[in-house]
């Protein structure tokens, strides 16, 4: 039983990363009906960005103070990038079909990944991430269940992030007008809301969550590479899809789905489908099997057809 | 007082544009050094294609003041040819100093140029068909017109491809870019130039009017259109002098293109954003793969290739079927992301299923390779060299026209459907699958049958790709191969066959020719379809359709090109 609480703990830390990323596809597709591929790319630019970070600051600079600068400067990186993506790629293409921008965003995608593997000093293959948080030490949760340190870190960071967005989201004059945008861009205009800037802060806020779901990744893994974007991308709009894309609190659901059960079944499916290498195939079937009995995902509300 | 400011515009425009070509036809480089043409009097090469490019210059900002603006993109070209080629003369010919006369009058006049094709008025007005007048000789020009214009871009794409580039002047990639030779260099210069020749040419060419006129012709002569074509294509390989290399890369554009127009039925006719349809193709190239009787194969079967054709593409419509019968309900993005997760599925399990991670079918990472040559029954093998005509042809040559009959009948299949009852319906669906409905169409069944269609082609490029690389391997069948497909049929224009064949092939020729750029190859791809996009979002060469909806004021109304926010709300 241990080891099923342990896989259950495994599964909610590559959850929470997952949740991270997957609320930046949400809150852009929920405003602009536009799938970012783009942001894997912010997320693994993240990791680069604290990378920067920590090596600008002097040698010995103590992790409490270190960590916190790489965050910010994650954030910056990120959020930069965002930015300029979604003025140079995306809002030019706003009136254009749908498809447009998705070939942009594939782009960009593509261009982002080659810009840091050519011109970030050295990260042709990966490149050593500071383990500012010791990975050897664990904590118990009881029995032999154990947690190691930058994992419990990244849960904490991850549910802090996402409490704030959601009550940013709901409570605050901004978060209500990306709701107002959400439903309705036009009426919202009308209504005297900028959806300019409206879109904008929805990239800025996805874009920080990435970051800082990259400076985890660089964490508990030792390492950051110009390609991790990729797949955990491709994974992420997949769990903001399995929760219902465009509803946040969704995004963070079908994140811990989907690490539970990348993480379960790596466990428990039936040999020789079990192991490291089917479980990638597992998230996927999981998908399919969600989406054919629940066509808007989890919390998905039932899409009115088109009138 | 304005039109003072036109008139000397204009003048100024035409001058710097003779100027350009009276610089043609002085020496570019005085670099004793330098290979190549640019120290002679006589143009060849880049300096060609700025005096064709300025000739447009002279004739129209005299003749047609209210065309000037056509002129924009064009002026716009040549001054980039004309600075490139200085900068890579100078490059080669260690500094400025090595630059001739001829370039820097060039770049003067182009810049004079450019500066009055985009100071002029602004006329809008689409430029007219051109028709021949009703004469007794008005059919045989008119197909004259239309063979010309099939060897015209025979003659273009032999250009194009034959222009040698690092690879294969040397046959195998440069460690930087340093380590190229001056002579390459050239070349590279040369096939840039050359491109960038094509887009202006064009851009004046469609601005007058005539790109529309020509396609009212080739509508007109359909059949005249498809056989020149045909013809143009059949007879390409005896333009290459037996080089095998440039048969080799034709022929992956085939295979590419067939797979292009396959997902254009189910993107552009039918609406559906299909994100793993390499899969489908994959499950051909497997199928093929395991019967050909390779050594690496575990079925010990190896059937004629007439019957594993047609086997393969049932099987992938099988799949095709399997896959869609419970997921073609979602809406939009829903799908797209299913079919993301089954190209996945499908890549990771053809990767595990080696033996060791899954059960022994596929080899696993290394994929089935050694797929011996084609044979027809009648001991005619793939693998052998020929000569006909007297002019060598390499054995690629015989995988070439294996495309080139695949190519067609994928064309002819999505030609036949476009234009069906079915295929009105699928455009019904695709604009507004509730309508439709409403107007009696079986919406589920024929997202199926589009669905189905698309693996069923998908399939039989993948069988036929799989004897023409030899190899059946997970890496061929990711999702960055999925989105460029797509991107393909994006960019060319989507729901035309054209569209989808001329999107292939730049997306497959450019990063082949672009490979001197290096580790910077990939990084130009990506910006390059950024850019694309920007500046031409329904595609290169969309269908009237859609670039009409595209330039009227409200915007178009279907499912793929909704305004945000209309999607779904």
């Amino acid at each position: 039983m241990d080891l099923f609480f342990q896989q259950l703990v495994n599964g909610l830390v590559l959850g929470a990363t997952y949740g991270l990323i997957a609320l930046g596809y949400t809150m852009v597709y929920g405003i602009v009906q536009l799938i970012n591929f783009a942001h894997g790319e912010i997320f693994m630019l993240g990791g680069f960005g604290a990378l920067t970070t920590y090596l600008t600051l002097p040698a010995g600079t103590p992790a409490a103070v270190a960590l916190p600068m790489m965050l910010m400067g994650a954030m910056v990186v990120s959020v930069t990038m965002a930015v300029l993506l979604e003025r140079f790629a995306y809002r030019p293409l706003r009136g254009a079909p749908r498809l447009a921008p998705l070939i942009t965003a594939l782009g960009m995608s593509i261009a982002l990944q080659e810009l840091v593997r050519n011109f970030y000093p050295e990260a042709k293959s990966a490149r050593n991430f500071p383990q500012l948080i010791d990975p050897d030490k664990r904590f118990s949760l009881g029995g032999s269940v154990t947690i190691s340190a930058p994992s419990l870190v990244t849960i904490v960071i991850a549910v802090v992030g996402m409490v704030t967005l959601t009550l940013f989201v709901r409570r605050s004059r901004t978060g209500r007008a990306m709701q107002a945008t959400a439903q309705d861009p036009d009426t919202a205009r009308l209504m005297g809301i900028d959806t300019d800037r409206i879109i904008v802060t929805a990239f800025v806020l996805g874009a920080a969550l990435a970051a800082v779901a990259g400076v985890m990744h660089g964490l508990r893994f030792g390492q950051v590479d110009f390609r991790m974007g990729f797949l955990i991308g491709i994974k992420a709009f997949t769990a903001a899809v399995l929760g219902g894309i465009g509803n946040i609190s969704g995004a963070v659901l079908g994140g811990f789905t989907l690490g539970l059960v990348e993480v379960m079944a790596t466990q428990y499916a039936p040999e020789p489908f079990a192991g490291g290498a089917w479980k990638d195939a597992w998230a996927f079937v999981v998908l399919i099997i969600v989406l054919v009995f629940r066509p808007s995902g989890i919390l998905g509300e039932r899409v009115a057809a088109r009138a | 007082m304005s039109n003072l400011l036109t008139k000397v515009a204009r003048q100024l425009g035409a001058g710097g544009a003779a100027l350009v070509l009276v610089a043609c036809f002085l020496p570019w480089a005085t670099y004793s050094g330098f290979p190549g043409k640019m120290r002679a009097v006589t143009p060849g090469g880049a300096r060609l294609y700025v005096m064709i490019l300025a000739l447009f210059g002279v004739l129209f900002l005299l003749s047609a003041p209210g065309r000037a603006r056509a002129l924009r993109g064009t002026s716009a070209c040549t001054l980039t040819i004309a600075v490139l080629t200085a900068v890579f003369i100078s490059y080669a010919g260690g500094g400025a100093g090595g630059l001739g006369i001829g370039a820097i009058l060039a770049v003067v006049g182009g810049l004079a140029y450019l500066a009055a094709a985009w100071s002029l008025p602004a006329d809008d007005r689409p430029a007219p068909i051109r028709v021949l007048p009703d004469r007794s000789w008005r059919t045989t020009v008119e197909t004259l017109l239309v063979v010309a214009a099939a060897a015209a871009a025979l003659i273009a794409f032999v250009i194009g491809l034959g222009i040698p580039t690092a690879t294969i002047a040397s046959g195998e990639d440069h460690l930087l870019l340093g380590a190229i030779s001056f002579n390459d260099l050239t070349n590279e210069s040369q096939f840039l130039s050359f491109l960038i020749f094509l887009g202006g040419a064009s851009l004046a060419l469609s601005r007058l009017g005539l790109v529309a006129s020509l396609g009212a012709l080739t509508k007109k002569h359909a059949k005249v259109m498809v056989a020149a074509s045909l013809m143009a294509a059949v007879v390409f390989p005896f333009t290459q002098g037996g080089d095998g290399y440039s048969l080799r890369i034709a022929a992956s554009i085939g295979v590419f293109a067939a797979a292009a127009i396959g997902l254009n039925i189910v993107v552009g006719l039918a609406g559906l954003l299909d994100l793993g349809y390499i899969a489908f193709f994959g499950v051909g190239a497997y199928f093929a793969a395991l019967v050909s009787g390779s050594i690496n194969s575990v079925v010990p079967v190896h059937l004629p290739f007439a019957l594993t054709i047609v086997l393969a593409a049932l099987v992938s419509g099988l799949f095709g079927v399997l896959l869609g019968a419970p997921t073609l309900r979602l809406r939009g993005d829903y799908l797209a992301i299913v079919t993301l997760g089954f190209g996945e599925i499908f890549r990771i399990t053809v990767n595990n299923l080696d033996g060791s991670a899954g059960p022994s079918l596929t080899n696993g990472p290394n994929g089935i390779s050694n797929i011996p040559d084609l044979t027809l029954p009648g001991g005619f093998s793939f693998g052998d060299n020929h000569v006909l005509f007297g002019i060598n042809l390499p054995f690629q040559a015989n995988y070439y026209w294996l495309e080139v009959v695949l190519v067609a009948v994928v064309m002819t299949a999505f030609l036949r459907l476009a234009e069906s009852r079915i295929g009105r319906a699928w455009v019904a669906i695709r604009e507004d699958e509730v309508a439709a409905a409403a107007t009696g169409i079986n919406t589920t069944r024929l997202k199926l049958l589009a669905f189905g269609l698309g693996a069923v082609l998908a399939g039989a490029a993948g069988s036929v790709n799989a004897h023409v690389v030899k190899i059946a391997a997970p890496d061929s069948f990711t999702f960055l191969e999925s989105a460029l497909l797509l991107a393909a049929v994006i960019l060319g224009g989507m729901g035309t066959v054209h569209g989808a064949l001329l999107g292939a092939t730049v997306l497959y020729l450019l990063p082949e020719k672009l490979r001197f750029m290096q580790d910077l190859r990939l990084l130009v791809f990506g910006l390059v379809l950024v850019l694309i996009m920007r500046l031409r979002p329904e595609g290169l060469l969309p269908s009237k359709r859609r670039a009409r909806e595209f330039h009227e004021p409200g915007g178009g109304g279907d499912a793929l090109s909704a305004p945000p926010g209309r999607a779904s709300a």
